[in-house]
Formats: structure tokens, C-alpha cells, sequence
């Protein structure tokens, strides 16, 4: 292990996706994707071996942003995190997303780091994943044998666990269009800015005036995975924004959820303000809405 | 492949360099091109001090990047911002006395200059939140963010400097 000297590898730099696919179906596991190397640099400066690195540096178009009323937001698998933070967009379509970006790690990092490697990484404290989880986000992963698309629930199977293929190369990920009145909020909880959360969270509420029409409700740092807590959607489906029913919302989150103690915070802290955070975001998610 | 062929301009020069694949930046400038003005600190994102400037504009920690797959872009350090006399953001560190040690100041001056040329106009707010990647353990940051305050005054940079740069750049990759 060394902070400076990298174990030895063989890179390969595609030009195109066609052509890295193509490596990825000879090579499968013997083979990681390189993006901005934010996670996988830092991995391999720790503990962590390839015998081949696929660098994405090259590849010819994936660094889009597209914004679309109908087809919703399309983000290529080489847009960092500082692009999300410039594009108008999606500071006002997915604020959830945008507040993400503005929190996340430094100017330098943002640079390099890219939106599909926070999902691929999968972390669950991951801050533009857990907007992206609500907000309903699916990735598109292609092979030699086609694309598909899987909804960003499904994808995280597992602590460090997701459900891409050693042959798959993720090249998309996309956001539905938000309807009329569509809200969404983020926030994260940590000791000095540029940490890593103790504790994230994330809001997108369908309105009709105050009644909320359907929520979808994200939480990081409490589970293997960052989560979808189900049972406090259901509370809010079709009901009025009232005090009372936020009161229920707060009483319910804890139940969802189960911390642990980390070199972060500890569970009982996690599990105690799990409910005010997501209280709040449904306050800010329901403002922007209308 | 385990050596690389790559065009990397640095400093407004434009070079034809191999480098080993597994090769940071940090390594690429310091130890194969002798740019020892980019610091290394930490080596995994957290300080700042290995901070570089890419394609012009943005800024990058040249600790985590490969050099092998930065073939085409444009690199400036410290030293760089000071080929036509220092810049507005070198001075203003030394008027408002905001280098003390000075192992963090290469970092901190190429992210302030990244800052301005992207925000000519920054709040304070702004100047620290766009600081936070750079770690300083003697200042205290005060007489740092009145440097940026005071280098402002003269950002955008004129049209001459920017014409230098360009000129210079397009000299060397001619
Ligand atoms: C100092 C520091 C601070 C940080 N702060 C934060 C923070 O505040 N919030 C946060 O969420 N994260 C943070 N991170 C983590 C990191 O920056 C993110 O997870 C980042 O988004 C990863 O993207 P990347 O492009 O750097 O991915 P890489 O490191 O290049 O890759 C990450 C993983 O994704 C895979 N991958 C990447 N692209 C593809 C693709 N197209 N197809 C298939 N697989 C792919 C790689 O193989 C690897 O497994 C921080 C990291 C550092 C070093
Ligand atoms: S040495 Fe690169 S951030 Fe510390
Ligand atoms: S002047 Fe010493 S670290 Fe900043």
C-alpha cells in the first residue's frame, strides 16, 4: 500500500463504445473500467488490483447532459459532477440532483468524478446517487449483445454489490421528465463540509396543490445500500401536507432504516435525526413543486 | 499496454512524452518533466496541494489522475501562471502575507486562479466554499481569502494576458 505508487496494470483506451465492449467481452472480470478514478485510484493506492484498466478517457460522446420536456434528462457515463453543478437544467428540473453535485467532495474532485461512477461505485453514502435513487433514475448498460436499462433499485443488489455484468459497460443514465408539479430536495448531514455524509437524504414528491399525488423518499448511510423507504411513501400518497401527517412521516423513518456505529456518527444519532431530515425535505420538496 | 505515447501541453508547452500507465500526474510533472512546484500531500484527493489547472479553466488534484489518460489536454501549474511575471493571484498572496510555510500556496494559488477565471466576482462565501479542497495547516485561511479578494479586483484578466498565454501555447505546438 502507498498514497503515491500505483500497482502495475495494462491500460487500453478505446475510441468507442463498440470497441470497448469489445475488450470488455474478451477480458470480463480480468478487466476495470477507469472513469474519473476518484474511487478506483483510491482503491488501488489502498489495496486494490487490475490486471487491466479500461480507461473511458477517450471514448468519443458520453459526456452529454440532455434535457428533454418528454424524454426527461439524459446523462452520458462521462459527465462529472462539476458539469451537473453548471447546467441549468437541472438545477431547475432536479434540484434534488443539483443540490447533490453543489455538496459533493471539492471543485478538484468534482473535475474528475463522474455521475455513473458514484452509482457503479454504489457507495451508500453516495450524495448523487441518493438523489438519483429519488428520483427514479434507471442506467443503461451495454454489451456486445445489446443495452438494457435497469431501474437504479435494482441495481444496487448489495454492500458493494450491483448488478452490472463483467461485459457491461454503463453508458447512460436517465431521469424521467418531472410532471407539472414535481418537487424534489436533497440534504446531508456531515461534520465539516468536505466529508463524506454521516447521514443523506433525498425527496420527490408529485403534487396537486397540497395533496401529494406520490412520493419516492431516499436514504444514505443507514443500510448496505442507499434505500427507498416504501412504508412513509405509502403514508403520503394521496394525503394532504398537514403538521400531523409529518409528524407520522418522522415516526415512521426510523423504523425503515437500520444504521450502524461507523468512524462517521453512530446508529442510534443516525436513527434520531433520520425522521427531522426527511421531514424537512418533504417541506423543501413540496415548495418547489408548486 | 504499460508505457503510453501522449501529447500533454504543459505550461503552454506542448509536448510528445511517454509516460509509464500507472503514472499519476503528480508523478509525470514532478519527477519526469521537473515541475516540483505541484506538492504532494496526501496523495488521495483530501489536501489540495498537488492542485493543477486543466484545458485552462477547471481544477484537478494531479494525485489522482493518470498523465496516460490525459493525452490532448493542457495542463498549468504554479510555475506556469508565472511565465509572464507572476498573475494577479501570486501577488496578492504575497501583499496580504497569506503564505507561511508555503507548501500548500502552489495549490491554493492555481485553485484561486481557476476560481477567478470561472468567477471573476466571488462572495466570500464562494472564495471559502470553492477553497475547501485546499487544506492549509498555518494560515488559518484569513489573509488567504483577502488575497483572492484582492486578485479579484484585477480579474477577468485583461485580454493582453490571456493573449499571452494563447500566443505562447500556440508557438509551442507549432
Ligand atoms: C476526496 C474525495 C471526496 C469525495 N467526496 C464525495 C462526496 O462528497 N460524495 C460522494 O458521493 N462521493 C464522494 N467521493 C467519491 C467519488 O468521488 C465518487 O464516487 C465519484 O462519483 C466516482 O466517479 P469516478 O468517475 O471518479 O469513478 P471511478 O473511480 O473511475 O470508478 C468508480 C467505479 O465505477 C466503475 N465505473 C465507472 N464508470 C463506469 C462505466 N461507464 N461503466 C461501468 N463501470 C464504471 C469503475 O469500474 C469503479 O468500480 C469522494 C472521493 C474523494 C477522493
Ligand atoms: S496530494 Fe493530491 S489532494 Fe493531497
Ligand atoms: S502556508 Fe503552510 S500549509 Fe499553508
Amino acid at each position: 500500500m502507498s498514497s503515491r505508487i500505483l500497482p502495475n496494470f495494462d491500460l487500453l483506451v478505446p475510441n468507442s463504445t463498440s470497441e470497448a465492449v469489445n475488450l470488455l467481452a474478451h477480458y470480463q472480470e480480468r478487466a476495470a473500467i477507469l472513469a474519473g478514478g476518484t474511487d478506483l485510484i483510491v482503491a488501488m493506492k489502498m489495496n486494490y488490483e487490475s490486471e487491466i484498466l479500461i480507461s473511458v478517457s477517450e471514448l468519443d460522446g458520453l459526456d452529454y447532459i440532455d434535457f428533454d420536456p418528454n424524454s426527461g434528462l439524459h446523462i452520458g457515463a462521462k459527465a462529472t459532477v462539476s458539469q451537473i453543478l453548471d447546467n441549468a437544467d437541472v438545477k431547475q428540473h432536479y434540484p434534488a440532483l443539483w443540490q447533490a453535485a453543489n455538496v459533493f467532495a471539492t471543485p478538484q474532485i468534482r473535475t474528475a468524478a463522474t455521475l455513473a461512477g458514484n452509482v457503479l461505485r454504489g457507495s451508500p453514502a453516495g450524495d448523487c446517487s441518493c438523489a438519483l435513487l429519488a428520483l427514479g433514475a434507471r442506467i443503461v448498460l451495454q454489451s456486445t449483445e445489446g443495452k438494457r436499462e435497469v431501474a437504479i433499485e435494482d441495481f444496487w443488489t448489495g454492500y458493494n454489490q450491483n448488478a452490472r455484468k463483467p461485459s457491461e459497460l454503463a453508458i447512460e443514465i436517465i431521469v424521467d421528465a418531472p410532471q407539472s408539479a414535481t418537487g424534489s430536495a436533497f440534504h446531508r448531514m456531515t461534520r465539516v463540509n468536505e466529508d463524506l455524509a454521516k447521514l443523506n437524504g433525498s425527496v420527490r414528491l408529485d403534487m396537486d396543490g397540497n395533496v401529494c399525488k406520490s412520493a419516492r423518499i431516499a436514504m444514505g448511510c443507514v443500510g448496505p445500500t442507499t434505500l427507498r423507504l416504501p412504508k412513509t411513501e405509502k403514508l403520503l400518497q394521496n394525503e394532504e401536507i398537514t403538521p400531523e401527517l409529518l409528524a407520522h412521516v418522522a415516526d415512521m423513518v426510523p423504523t425503515e432504516i437500520s444504521p450502524i456505529d461507523d468512524k462517521r456518527s453512530t446508529a442510534e444519532y443516525r436513527l434520531m435525526v433520520s425522521g427531522v431530515v426527511i421531514k424537512r425535505l418533504i417541506e423543501q420538496a413540496a415548495t418547489a413543486a408548486n | 499496454m504499460k508505457e503510453r505515447a501522449i501529447e500533454l501541453t504543459v505550461n503552454g508547452i506542448a509536448l510528445n512524452i511517454t509516460v509509464p500507465v500507472h503514472q499519476t500526474l503528480l508523478d509525470t510533472l514532478r519527477e519526469q518533466l521537473g515541475f516540483t512546484d505541484t506538492k504532494y500531500g496526501c496523495g488521495t484527493g483530501e489536501c489540495g496541494a498537488c492542485s493543477v489547472i486543466i484545458d485552462d479553466q477547471e481544477s484537478l488534484c494531479s494525485c489522482m489522475a493518470l498523465a496516460s489518460t490525459l493525452n490532448g489536454r493542457s495542463i498549468t501549474t504554479a510555475a506556469g501562471l508565472a511565465s509572464n511575471g507572476l498573475n494577479a493571484v501570486q501577488q496578492a498572496f504575497i501583499d496580504q502575507t497569506a503564505v507561511q510555510c508555503g507548501y500548500c500556496t502552489p495549490g491554493m494559488v492555481v485553485k484561486s486562479t481557476s476560481l477567478l477565471r470561472k468567477n471573476p466576482n466571488p462572495s466570500e462565501e464562494e472564495i471559502r466554499k470553492e477553497l475547501e479542497g485546499n487544506i492549509c495547516r498555518c494560515t488559518g485561511y484569513d489573509s488567504i481569502v483577502k488575497a483572492v479578494q484582492q486578485a479579484a479586483q484585477s480579474f477577468p484578466e485583461s485580454d493582453t494576458q490571456w493573449d499571452n498565454a494563447v500566443e505562447l501555447k500556440a508557438g509551442a505546438n507549432s
